[in-house]
């Protein structure tokens, strides 16, 4: 019967599983972010430098096709290690960053800014469950552009390195994989925090954007005028890259170490998670 | 039969102050399909009692239960079987309708194609079929009501908290949203709570009403009883020498109170007819000049309840600061 001309009846059938509504919000958001053209043209550049490495490791495992180049000057160029994918994953954290600005603001602030809150409250959804869906959104959308093409970057050199390479670089995987997850949350929590706080959306993506590039620079300042190097941990960018290169085996960047770094991104995710719990609330109690 | 609301001494309080000061009361009846009216002047607690019962705020002590599960503990069942249409917007603008009934449908647990189709049929129940894929921000007052009241049943919930359905609405929208509440208890059985300080909305449809005040119950009654019982209540007003007429009226068992100017307020016992009134009248030489079988309205209820106007003669209940201090209902 056509829905038009069928009244209402109350649905008393089966109940989908909490865990499987874990994921209604991402889908839907996934879909609406996948229709902005912008997204997606953000989505395939980020996907351009990816493609460079995978070019590059494919190159270096032929050398009889660049004969015009030099033998051993070539093949040290063409060597890949720990820091060709400290170089690979400081590109695509920064792409990471721009599509979770774009991404990030039009998840939580449209819900903020329409007092919709409660009608998501008011469902079998908590809180921690609300900001979960949500930072799954991030999850999907940085997950193509971080960690699944640097793991088959990983994987391609493995297979044409050989198991004699794999066994000896495994960590390397394990670093792209655990660095990348640790930036999601870092900048998933900064995006969403960040529309919480200012619930409009280009103010919050200008505000992603500010968070990461202006603290760098801050904290650049900071040490230059108190002539520490202490500062550098509160640069989300550096300290990750400091966790990262210690991940990865490679030789620490001057400055705070990567336990003191680690100590002030727990800090940071901790603040902002402080954030979210403040301003996501189905109701506001003026005090 | 489970009740739709109990509360048990519960104390809410916001920051340093207290807004629900220990109320108790057994509400509905589950799968009754009756509507309880919330009403109280502006700041007496019943949004609070509302958010409260959806888990927004945690009872400081008491208890509160919806069908029998704790509001607090088992907030996850209480919400899965409750439905809930805000007072204030709370609708994403640049979303069509449909797509927000299908999130809120899926998020109540509604399987995705079954949330497709009750987004469309719940629409065209309330009246939003033809505007369903616009823009929710293009609506009007009247047709984001209804949208609110669309997302609150889309998965036919046992219970429906309607915080003032009718704001802004205009008659004839108000008239529709009234006719659909009472279809959701009448023909869908689903119990309803009806939050609103437009008395007529409440008179309308609900079954029950509790009145607020300060954060205590200050009345709680069954329109219904109410309605008979307050039939007997006569306004009067006669001309001429009327020093005897309440003497006159207490031989027969009826009360009277002069209000001065020849206007009376009687209370006739349920054996008395009116008919004896105009005897007792005509035995006094009194001249008629008015006589309303004054129904008592939830208005009056309401004022009373809340002490905006005297006590009547014949009301022989507790004054409602008493009650609400001994939270006897």
């Amino acid at each position: 019967m056509a829905v038009y001309k069928r009244g209402y009846q109350r649905y008393q059938g089966p109940l989908t599983s909490p865990a499987s509504r874990l994921l209604v919000l991402p889908r839907f958001a996934w879909e609406r972010l996948m229709q902005q053209r912008l997204i997606s043209i953000l989505f395939i550049v980020a996907l351009f430098w990816p493609t460079g490495c995978a070019l590059f490791i494919y190159l270096s495992h032929h050398l009889d096709l660049l004969q015009g180049m030099g033998g051993a000057a070539t093949a040290k160029i063409f060597d890949i290690n720990a820091e060709f994918f400290f170089i690979f994953m400081n590109a695509q954290a920064t792409f990471a960053i721009i599509l979770a600005a774009f991404a990030g603001p039009s998840l939580i602030a449209p819900d903020l800014s329409n007092g919709a809150l409660p009608l998501y409250f008011s469902r079998p959804m908590s809180r921690s469950t609300y900001v979960l869906s949500r930072m799954l959104v991030l999850v999907g959308v940085l997950s193509p552009v971080t960690w699944i093409p640097g793991g088959l970057l990983f994987l391609m050199q493995s297979g044409m390195a050989g198991w004699d390479w794999f066994s000896a670089n495994w960590h390397i995987g394990a670093a792209i994989v655990a660095g990348f997850f640790f930036w999601i949350l870092l900048v998933s929590l900064v995006a969403m925090a960040s529309s919480a706080y200012v619930r409009w959306r280009m103010i919050a993506g200008a505000l992603v954007l500010g968070i990461f590039f202006i603290l760098a620079g801050a904290s650049e300042l900071a040490n230059a005028v108190l002539r520490v190097e202490w500062a550098s941990a509160f640069n989300p960018t550096r300290a990750t890259l400091q966790l990262w290169r210690a991940l990865l085996g490679l030789e620490p960047f001057p400055g705070p170490d990567e336990y003191e770094c680690f100590a002030a991104l727990v800090l940071m995710i901790g603040l902002l998670a402080a954030i979210l719990n403040r301003k996501l609330r189905p109701v506001e109690v003026v005090s | 039969m489970t009740p739709v609301i109990e509360l048990d001494n519960l104390r809410v309080k916001l920051g340093r102050r207290e807004i629900l000061k220990g109320i108790s009361c057994r509400l509905g009846a589950s799968g009754s399909g009756k509507a309880i009216g919330l009403l109280g002047p502006n700041g007496a607690g019943k949004s609070t009692l509302i958010l409260t019962l959806l888990g927004f705020h945690k009872a400081s002590a008491g208890s509160a239960r919806i069908l029998g599960l704790d509001c607090h503990r088992q907030s996850r069942d209480v919400k899965s079987r409750v439905g809930y249409m805000p007072e204030n917007e709370a609708l994403i603008a640049d979303m069509s309708a449909v797509r927000l009934l299908r999130i809120m449908g899926e998020l109540s647990g509604l399987p995705s194609r079954v949330a497709l189709e009750k987004a469309h049929e719940v629409l065209f129940h309330v009246g939003l079929g033809e505007a369903r894929y616009r823009p929710l921000g293009t609506y009007s007052l009247g047709m984001k009501q209804m949208a609110k009241l669309a997302q609150a049943i889309i998965h036919g919930p046992e219970l429906v908290i309607l915080d003032e359905p009718t704001n802004g609405l205009d008659p004839a929208a108000r008239a529709r949203m009234l006719k659909l509440v009472l279809e959701m208890k009448n023909d869908h059985g689903m119990n309803v709570v009806l939050c609103s300080h437009l008395l007529r909305d409440v008179e309308e449809v609900c079954d029950e009403v509790v009145i607020l005040k300060d954060g205590a119950i200050v009345h709680h009654a069954n329109l219904e009883e109410e309605r008979r019982a307050n039939r007997r209540f006569v306004e009067l007003e006669v001309s001429g020498d009327d020093r005897n007429f309440a003497a006159a009226l207490s031989e027969h068992g009826a009360e009277g109170v002069n209000e001065g100017a020849g206007k009376w307020r009687i209370v006739l016992p349920p054996e008395i007819e009116i008919d004896t009134l105009w005897r007792i009248v005509g035995r006094e030489s009194l001249d008629v000049q008015r006589l309303t079988h004054r129904r008592d309205s939830l208005e009056e209820i309401f004022l009373k309840a809340v002490g905006h106007i005297h006590r009547t003669a014949g009301d022989s209940a507790a004054p409602p600061q008493e009650v609400a201090t001994n939270g006897r209902l």
